[in-house]
């Protein structure tokens, strides 16, 4: 009687089974257009039609943490916020500072800092643009109540003053001469009676700012959806709706960009251009970014490093050349020194070149026999271009002269942990960035109790002390341009270069990638 | 039934309590996530400030003991990373993981017991050997490497489908697919070596020999038998999947729990980490609870005392 359907039974519950994963919101949504009107059903894909697509869709590696400003420092988040909110003052595409919604600034004295601001901007939601919205914003990142990851750079500011709606006064505690960076690199204008308003919470994931895009729609961990601000003070943006989607995994990236789904991402590897290159949709555009890659020789560590003679041999054992080449395919630019050639406080500074005899010249007058010397590299694994390979080219090079060297990869992590906590052994591989300035290298990257410092001198570090404070721009350029050719003295690195980045764009989207790496919607538009 | 019921319950609770103690001190040997989430230009002070006010300074047993006593009320904390409740970030996820998991279980379970069966009646045929064969080669292809392929062929290639993300029925696919592919081997060759054992049983010879019809004996008297063995493999691997099924959500932008729960760990995102381990045990837990009083239900003589 009722055994006879057992068979059918089980069909049905699978069927029920499957059902049950139509909740509704799986059932009802259609799935988005391709952005771009796609060839019916063809495995060619045919050179991209006329018809400006209606939405540009970016491919992200990762979902921003929160839509507050101010609040998390990850480029991951900033990118993206970048497009709702403006900034004080930004960086031109040589990494000079720009007036945006400050106009004007001038020291009053050293510890005292004053802004005119643009008027008649108004935030989205119409509230006006002022000195009270900047205080409000400053006085966010200074509050510990916000917990505020970018208040330890912020430390030195004392407080904010509102002289009028269009003048504000930022007033430090002591002399805080990259406070301009502080201000281009960190700061965005939230709204504030907004925030005030529907709270801390709320805004997180309901911003308003001044900026090129409004917020429409934010899915965790899938896609941010923005729609252009007709009202923006620089004129309505060109390309209306914008999505972020997040794809974590990039050989699903390159497929979306390959199929017309995304239109645009970074990090393209350097063995996948060709690929991109070569298909219908598809270009490559390069940067030189202001990040740096380079091989920092541990003078923590009680090893044959501590020698200066010994670090100057390396400089001459490895040949950034031929890394770059054969490595890099290219994609990239050597650097001689700790500056890259886009920061504001460059100075040309000797390049040891590759001489492999020179370098057992050197080892031997510090008394060491080069087959014997071992050493180790830890170096981080997918976090920079081809950075283990990049460590084991580095230790083949050295093989030649019979250095041994072990590779170490470790995950990101517990590669940061191990520099701070000084557990790193002779050498690391490490990046920085974005640098466009000599203190923010210089100050974290060769002193005593930087947490990710690989150097320590003391005459050095004395030199770094007496060149931070100084307010003087010559007397500053010229204390600076002096670390710098001292750095290289002392070999504290093997420089090795200023990243290429690798960004791939569909054909009929302009887009001029930026050496501080953002994505400003509002630069980009439509066209070959 | 009922005092088994009880000390069932208390065994879900003693497997949570552990569960959450070892992950509570393994991910702390990698230290504190303080200065991951500083920028790196923050100085040594600076850390030890933020260690202090996200309270990752005090002793071990300390934070534990805090942690213990409100997680047992629902608190596990605020994300470190965007500041929302932990134990909703990872709820907010349950959703997706289940449509993943359950839709891949459904069609794996569609496709693998129908093959299973008639594998084992046309034992050493063509169609044993081809079936064989083919959940062999299933149960080996990387999962990693089948998504991409797929997405390839029907995203990039054919343009049937999208390449990835969630939001709907056809996003729900090729995922569900890739998933679905290593499953079906183990529940096809499972029902295969369960059906040849019971197809040799005396009380099937009875049947046949008085004449009760082939598709009768397979899909009545034969296959509740099987089903026993079959529920444990499919809660094992409900059970899995539910957990995340971290490679194919990667590979696939699909928001689910296990990816989630990746990323914080990479992030060291401590309260979502703890938050995520608890749901997923607390899960697993239930599912293997439902699936003992489902024994009991299918075969009146498994009645635990």
């Amino acid at each position: 009687m009722l055994r006879k359907n057992h068979l059918f039974l089980l069909l049905f519950i699978c069927f029920t089974v499957l059902l049950a994963a139509c909740t509704p919101e799986t059932a009802g949504t259609t799935p988005t257009a391709p952005a771009t009107p796609q060839p019916a059903g063809g495995t060619e894909n045919t050179a991209a039609p006329a018809s400006v697509p209606e939405e540009l869709v970016i491919g992200f590696e990762a979902d921003a943490a929160t839509m507050l400003a101010n609040t998390d420092v990850n480029y991951v988040t900033d990118i993206q916020i970048r497009n709702i909110y403006d900034p004080l003052i930004d960086r031109d595409e040589k990494g000079a500072l720009i007036p945006v919604l400050a106009t004007e600034w001038k020291n009053i004295d050293p510890l005292t800092w004053e802004f005119k601001l643009r008027q008649g901007v108004k935030f989205t939601n119409g509230e006006p643009f002022n000195a009270e919205a900047v205080k409000f914003n400053i006085d966010y990142i200074l509050d510990e109540k916000n917990n505020s990851f970018y208040r330890s750079r912020w430390k030195d500011v004392k407080e904010v003053k509102v002289i009028d709606d269009q003048t504000v006064q930022v007033i430090t505690s002591q002399p805080f001469p990259t406070l301009l960076l502080r201000i281009a690199d960190d700061l965005l204008i939230m709204a504030p009676k907004h925030t005030k308003e529907v709270g801390l919470e709320k805004a997180a994931t309901d911003p308003v700012g001044t900026g090129a895009y409004k917020f429409d729609k934010w899915t965790r961990d899938d896609s941010l959806k923005l729609v252009a601000n007709e009202e923006y003070w620089q004129g309505a943006p060109s390309i209306k709706r914008v999505t972020f989607r997040i794809i974590p995994e990039f050989s699903a990236r390159l497929s979306a960009f390959l199929g017309g789904e995304i239109h645009l991402f970074k990090n393209v590897p350097v063995d996948s251009v060709e690929r991109v290159k070569s298909s219908e949709n598809g270009k490559i555009e390069l940067v030189g970014s202001s990040r740096i890659n380079y091989l920092a020789l541990n003078t923590f560590y009680e090893g044959p490093l501590k020698d200066k003679r010994v670090r100057q041999a390396l400089n001459y054992a490895i040949d950034v050349d031929e890394l770059l080449k054969s490595v890099l395919n290219g994609n990239g630019t050597k650097m001689t020194g700790p500056l890259s050639k886009v920061n504001a406080d460059y100075t040309e500074t000797k390049d040891y070149g590759y001489d492999p005899d020179k370098a057992v010249a050197l080892l031997k007058e510090a008394g060491i026999d080069p087959k014997t010397l071992k050493l180790t590299l830890d170096t981080p694994n997918g976090r920079y271009p081809m950075d283990t390979h990049v460590a084991q080219a580095i230790a083949s090079q050295l093989q030649r002269i019979g250095i041994q060297v072990t590779v170490q990869a470790n995950e990101w992590g517990n590669h940061l942990a191990k520099i701070r906590q000084h557990e790193m052994k002779d050498m690391f591989i490490l990046g920085w960035g974005p640098a466009f300035d000599a203190q923010g290298t210089i100050e974290n990257l060769f002193t005593e109790k930087a947490p990710y410092s690989g150097f320590y001198d003391k005459d050095v570090e004395a030199m770094i002390q007496k060149a931070l404070p100084i307010f003087d721009p010559a007397e500053r350029k010229k204390a600076f341009d002096e670390l710098q050719h001292r750095l290289v003295e002392e070999a504290a690195w093997v420089p090795l270069w200023q990243q290429g980045d690798l960004y791939a764009v569909a054909k009929n989207l302009q887009f001029a990638p930026r050496p501080d790496e953002k994505f400003l919607v509002f630069e980009m538009k439509w066209g070959q | 039934m009922l005092d088994y019921v009880i000390k069932r319950t208390g065994q879900v609770v003693v497997v949570l309590f552990l569960a959450l103690t070892a992950v509570f001190f393994i991910i702390r040997l990698s230290g504190d996530p303080t200065a991951l989430f500083l920028p790196p230009d923050a100085s040594r002070e600076q850390l030890e400030q933020f260690r202090k006010q996200l309270g990752f300074d005090r002793p071990l047993h300390v934070q534990y003991t805090e942690f213990m006593t409100k997680a047992v009320q629902g608190d596990f904390g605020t994300s470190l990373r965007t500041r929302e409740d932990a134990l909703q970030m990872v709820i907010n996820r349950i959703p997706a993981t289940f449509q993943l998991a359950f839709t891949s279980l459904g069609l794996s379970l569609l496709i693998a017991i129908p093959i299973g069966i008639q594998s084992a009646y046309r034992r050493n045929t063509w169609f044993d050997q081809a079936g064989v064969a083919a959940t062999v080669l299933g149960q080996a292809l990387p999962s990693f490497w089948l998504g991409l392929i797929l997405i390839y062929l029907f995203a990039v290639q054919l343009q049937w489908l999208p390449t990835g993300g969630g939001g709907s029925l056809v996003h729900l696919i090729l995922p569900a697919l890739t998933l679905a592919a290593y499953s079906v081997a183990r529940f096809a060759r499972f029902t295969r070596s369960t059906m040849l054992d019971v197809l040799r049983k005396d009380y099937i010879r009875t049947a046949k020999a008085s004449g009760v019809p082939t598709y009768k004996i397979l899909s009545v008297y034969a296959l509740k038998n099987t089903l026993i063995p079959i529920i444990t493999l499919v809660a094992l691997d409900l059970g899995v999947l539910l957990g995340g099924a971290v490679i194919v959500e990667v590979v696939f932008s699909w928001p689910g729990m296990g990816r989630l729960l990746m990323q914080s760990l990479l992030n060291r995102d401590f309260p979502v980490v703890m938050a995520g381990v608890f749901l997923i045990a607390f899960i697993y837990a239930v599912i293997n609870f439902v699936v003992d009083l489902l024994y009991a239900y299918v075969n009146p003589q498994i009645r635990f005392k």
